[in-house]
């Protein structure tokens, strides 16, 4: 037992020089605004994830990316792989707030795709870095509804990668479109809907409808504003106990598992291509207008090539493949007049382009309350049965 | 016997480097504020009490507590006939139930909580039945491995002196057999219990999303919110009940021991 014990012993003392160690080197370039007592932690579980991608680095062979799931046609990475002699490693995440979480990390990726607010957080936190306008050629093909927003004016850290609304997608046969476009985001209270519904399990989306349809801006930094969503949620909770799920609605919806789902405008659209009984809504109180860009971290290994897969998922061609595999419109012009004309991929669906110009719809932006409440009082919601 | 010991670095040298640091980090965090430097670590109990003094987070790790309990017990109802069962069969059937056992073993989990997800649709169960079916299923074959084991290694010469001595089949099963078994049933219980407890892939997937327990809780700091500090309180707190709990197993097997 007292040999254990001096084993155990000798192994902290042990730890905490490596720890001691390593927080005297140089930090990762990515730690430059982070909490220190992070970064310090952080170290070693960072280091030995980085590793391995920093090894191979060192020729340029090797493009971390990071997406959304369902949200590309793997088509594109296997041309890009081939075009550009470079191996692509390809990983998933939920939300902005895990994508955030896997960056704190300190694991270095190339290319990041990620919402609007949290572009505008990190270009704020100086975790991007610039887009090289020599290479990004692309970027003229664009949109202008998709160019140029709040958090990035010039475009000169992020570039767009697909754009949509979010939206109630339902079944004709179940629900009368005429009460859906009288209710708005209310429908949800309606406890004919019990058990039938399916939500996006994102803290923010869920807390913009209850806000837009209590009349209140989906970015509000009022915590009364934002207890009164809780309460709105708590009641919709308990009226139609919803499912809260991810990507296995889209299926879901597809197969007629439920009669309703709040979901993003592309998934919907495809939901709808599958199943001819389901319609789509955006509420009269407003919804939000999403666009997710595609950015460059400070600490990617490889921004060379980085700057080459973003202007490449840009080209007409590549657009036009991931448009008609995820049913997101595209940033680019002449692809998104082309699926939209006649012949086209999504001729005469309504939702294809999101709603814009609606004076009540917003486009999401950070603030503390929101990103540090919405995720707990969630939580409390579904705690509320 | 120095000699083995030697052989035995690397894997506490892999013991240090992935699971000792890593817990001394959870405690670091948790007993720290959020955003503070390396050098001026501001230490507080404020993440403890903060999950004390709030009924819902309380109410969550009693759920937790509670369906972990009821899938341990319902595991160790059907997992026991079942051992007893495969034990008493001939040699090479026994290696053949045992492999079918382990079999859905092989299957990745969230593949194995999927699919149950498409069968449970069909019914009208509340979520926290559903959580506790997938719970049963997937960790059933823990048990009745473990049981199994302790009762093929009895030796049967027990059993035929029970005999001998007047005992029918129920006496020599109750004073031969199931006290023989206890170390296995209680390897049984921590293989279930531990997992079940901090389980969040399943009242996640089954739950329809709208089922909380401490698994989900710790989750929703570390990835949503990016308070690590008061997630690493709430693993702390769960590894504090588990550690509880295996030493009360720990002390009931050997007081059984001691009968």
């Amino acid at each position: 037992m007292k040999k254990l014990i001096s084993v155990l012993l000798i192994l902290c003392a042990c730890l905490l020089l490596l720890t001691a160690c390593q927080s005297k080197e140089p930090a990762a370039p990515a730690a430059t605004e982070q909490p220190a007592a992070e970064t310090e932690a952080e170290q070693p579980a960072a280091e030995t994830e980085a590793a391995q991608p920093a090894a191979e680095k060192a020729d340029n062979k090797v493009l971390n990316v990071m997406n959304y799931g369902e949200y590309i046609d793997e088509q594109v990475l296997r041309n890009f792989e081939k075009e550009y002699g470079v191996k692509i490693n390809y990983a998933f995440n939920d939300t902005p707030e895990a994508m955030y979480t896997k960056l704190q990390t300190g694991v270095s990726y190339d290319v990041v795709v990620t919402s609007d607010y949290m572009i505008d957080r990190l270009i704020r936190e100086k975790k991007v870095q610039k887009l090289d306008k020599n290479v990004v050629t692309n970027l003229d093909q664009l949109s202008d509804q998709v160019k140029n927003l709040y958090f990035d004016p010039q475009n000169e850290y992020s570039a767009p990668y697909l754009w949509q609304n979010v939206v109630l997608c339902y079944d004709t046969t179940k629900i009368d479109p005429a009460k859906v476009e009288e209710k708005g985001w209310a429908i949800l209270l309606d406890p004919e809907l019990d058990g039938h519904v399916f939500i996006y399990d994102s803290p923010r989306d869920i807390f913009m409808m209850a806000l837009k349809n209590l009349g209140y801006s989906m970015n509000t930094e009022s915590s009364d504003e934002l207890q009164a969503a809780f309460d709105w949620l708590v009641k919709m909770n308990q009226t139609i106990h919803p499912d809260f799920v991810g990507d296995e609605m889209i299926d879901g919806m597809a197969h007629g598992e439920k009669w309703m789902a709040m979901m993003y405008s592309g998934d919907a659209v495809y939901a709808s291509t599958e199943n001819e009984k389901l319609t789509i809504c955006a509420p009269a109180e407003g919804t939000n207008i999403a666009y997710d860009n595609m950015f460059i971290p400070s600490n990617a290994g490889n921004p060379e090539m980085a700057n080459k897969f973003i202007n490449y998922v840009l080209d007409y061609e590549n657009a036009m493949m991931i448009t008609v595999e995820t049913c997101y419109s595209t940033p680019n012009a002449k692809v998104a007049a082309d699926v939209t004309a006649e012949g086209g991929e999504f001729e005469g669906i309504e939702w294809y382009i999101p709603r814009t110009g609606y004076e009540k719809d917003e486009i999401y932006t950070d603030n503390d309350l929101l990103r540090t409440e919405t995720p707990e009082m969630l939580m409390k919601v579904k705690l509320q049965k | 016997m120095k000699s083995f010991f030697r052989m035995s670095y690397p894997y506490i040298l892999w013991i240090g480097i992935f699971i000792v640091a890593p817990m001394l980090m959870i405690l670091l965090y948790a007993v720290t504020r959020t955003g503070n430097n390396t050098l001026t670590f501001q230490f507080t109990l404020d993440n403890f009490s903060r999950f004390i003094s709030d009924p819902d987070f309380i109410r969550v790790l009693l759920t937790s507590l509670r369906i972990a309990l009821l899938t341990t017990v319902f595991c160790l109802l059907i997992g026991y006939p079942a051992a007893l069962f495969i034990a008493n069969l001939s040699d090479r059937t026994q290696t053949l139930v045992t492999l079918l056992i382990t079999l859905p073993m092989w299957i990745n989990m969230l593949l194995k909580t999927y699919a149950w997800r498409g069968i449970l649709l069909n019914f009208d169960f509340s979520s926290e039945l559903k959580v506790f079916i997938g719970m049963v299923y997937d960790f059933l074959p823990f048990m009745i491995i473990q049981i199994h084991t302790a009762i093929a290694k009895l030796d049967p010469n027990l059993l035929v002196a029970a005999h001998d001595l007047g005992a029918n089949n129920v006496r020599s099963f109750l004073k031969v057999t199931l006290p023989l078994s206890v170390p296995g049933i209680i390897s049984g219980i921590t293989l279930v219990f531990l997992p079940a407890v901090s389980s969040f892939v399943i009242p996640k997937m089954l739950g329809g999303g709208n089922y909380v327990l401490i698994g989900n809780l710790i989750e929703i700091y570390f990835q949503q919110t990016g308070d690590w500090n008061f997630g690493s309180a709430i693993s702390l707190i769960m590894a504090l009940i588990i550690i509880t709990a295996m030493w009360a197993t720990k002390k009931l097997d050997r007081s059984a021991q001691e009968d």
